[in-house]
């Protein structure tokens, strides 16, 4: 017997070992193949388009969506450079970035925030959003790149981008009229309203009973169209002009209103309870005017023959400060409660309580100026409680 | 005591109704002399063509939105006047511009009033220039 010549034993052992191996590299294929089934699926089904180049900038995959998106056969792609795929004006960049990108690879999105375009086989292009990740394969790394056709994305965004501007600009035109249309319109009414005020002067009782009576009606319709442009003319100077935003003490806001509003508060005997108040950051003028309206109506509509409490206090939310004014008046049923807050809206006769109904659609705007809230919680007949919500802000 | 002269420069014949009314129960004796735009104001002033028997006014209640040349450059023309500029403006007018408040202080318009809306407002208003710019403040001879 040979040297060389192994022992059954050793062969045995040999020739298990050999199946074992097989078994490994069957088993390793069949890994493979489904990895490769696995990848070619998931291109397959992917709604991108994907590309995939070697770090020569050489195109080495694609996936069918790819060759719809440019038009290009798999075949007619395979092996050329990236750049057939870029626009003209594009190509010099493309290839000096690639290069840097190779060096050092990372997931990222290409082009965000940037107009980018990809080109199709007949020359034209479309707006594309494209991600790129490094690929280390056995033949070396390659990178794998997504691309998107954002045609319609960016349409859509161009159509919203246009709406809000035509919007905004019909916005600031009805803000304009409205307050160019007061304006003008007190004008004339000034006229009307000043010589039926000295027709009244001068000729009541000297010509008859239906003439004062006329006379009288038109003296009031006159005062109550004043009235209502004058409201009309500060609900749209709120938002019209920019108003500085400043560091703004409550505590001195409510004084003044207590001031501004001693006429008022003296005849009704009304008890104005202000507890500590913080300092906000807002419009100086429209909290003022937003406080004066809202303890002007908790005194307006205090209960007939009772002396009106109102209180006003603060609550630090998560971020930002709750004021509440809270009145023990008529209040107002439920069902109202953001009606109220409509320009125009009354809730009673003129006859029972005077007003044009634009004081809360003041306050509501005011809010709305400040990035806040105004709600009112109230049952009828049991006072109501107006709560203000202004967010933490930076003055300006 | 003679009557003052008051120069009225309004363009809106309901307005100058309005003042003369008044002007007219007005404590102090004056004379209002009236026209409707700026030309004819600063004509007025320097004794220009009709004007040439013009008096000299005491003081002027100065419309801002007037034709042809309009309150703002009439201002301007009067305080940069050296024969004209010690005479008091009141600028009387229902801007509610704060530009054009500005404009008016910064043109040495001596004050600027908005007209009340209210004719008891209006009539008081006027009254209260009669007597502050008449009879209060003391001006140069």
């Amino acid at each position: 017997m040979n040297d060389d010549q192994l022992s059954r034993d050793e062969l045995l052992l040999e020739l298990r070992r050999c199946r074992e191996r097989i078994a490994d590299l069957e088993h390793t294929g069949v890994r493979v193949q489904s990895s490769e089934a696995l990848f070619g699926g998931l291109l397959e089904a992917a709604p991108d388009s994907f590309v995939i180049v070697d770090a020569t900038g050489t195109v080495r995959l694609v996936n069918p969506q790819a060759e719809r998106m440019f038009g290009y056969s798999e075949g007619e792609l395979i092996g050329q450079p990236i750049e057939v795929l870029v626009p003209d004006s594009a190509r010099a960049a493309h290839a000096r970035q690639r290069t840097t990108y190779s060096e050092q690879p990372a997931s990222r999105r290409m082009g965000i925030g940037l107009q980018l375009s990809a080109r199709r086989k007949d020359g034209s292009e479309f707006p594309a959003e494209i991600s790129l990740s490094p690929l280390q394969t056995p033949e070396g790394r390659m990178i794998i790149s997504a691309i998107r056709d954002v045609s319609e994305r960016r349409e859509v965004e161009r159509q919203l981008q246009r709406q809000a501007e035509a919007l905004a600009a019909s916005n600031d035109q009805l803000q304009q009229f409205a307050y160019v249309a007061s304006h003008d319109l007190q004008e004339p009414l000034r006229m009307v309203s000043s010589y039926l005020q000295l027709l009244s002067r001068r000729y009541t009782g000297k010509l008859d009973a239906d003439a004062d009576e006329f006379i009288g009606f038109a003296v009031d319709g006159a005062k109550r169209m004043q009235a209502l442009i004058q409201d009309l003319l500060a609900y749209s100077r709120v938002g019209s002009g920019g108003q500085a935003f400043t560091q703004v003490d409550l505590n001195d806001t409510l004084a003044r209103v207590q001031r501004d509003l001693k006429m008022a508060i003296d005849e009704s005997g009304a008890d104005l309870q202000v507890e500590r108040l913080p300092v906000i950051v807002g419009q100086l003028t429209y909290v003022v005017q937003l406080f004066e309206n809202l303890v002007g109506n908790a005194i307006k509509f205090r209960r007939p023959g009772q002396k009106p409490h109102i209180q006003v206090r603060a609550k630090r939310l998560a971020s930002g400060w709750q004021i509440a004014v809270q009145d023990d008046g008529i209040g107002l049923e439920p069902q109202y409660a953001e009606r109220i807050f409509q320009i125009f809206q009354r809730l009673h006769t003129r006859q029972e309580y005077p007003g044009t109904g634009i004081g809360l659609a003041i306050c509501k705007r005011i809010m709305d100026q400040h990035g806040g809230e105004i709600r009112v919680q109230s049952q009828s007949g049991s006072g109501a409680t107006f709560l203000l919500d202004f967010p933490d802000r930076r003055a300006s | 005591m003679s009557a003052v002269e008051i120069l009225l420069v309004e363009d809106n014949p309901g307005d100058v109704r309005l003042t003369k009314e008044a002007l007219r129960d007005g404590r102090v004796k004056n004379n209002l002399h009236v026209v409707v735009d700026g030309v004819a104001a600063l004509a007025f002033l320097r004794k220009e063509g009709e004007y040439h028997a013009a008096p000299r006014p005491d003081l002027i209640l100065l419309d801002l939105n007037l034709p042809r040349k309009n309150g703002r450059e009439t201002l301007a023309e009067i305080k940069s006047d050296p024969e004209l500029r010690t005479i008091p403006v009141v600028v009387l007018t229902t801007s509610m511009d704060e530009q054009d408040v500005l404009r008016a202080y910064e043109f040495n318009a001596n004050c600027y009033i908005n007209k009340p809306v209210d004719l008891d407002q209006f009539l008081q208003v006027i009254r209260s220039i009669e007597d502050f710019w008449l009879t209060i403040v003391r001006l140069p001879r």
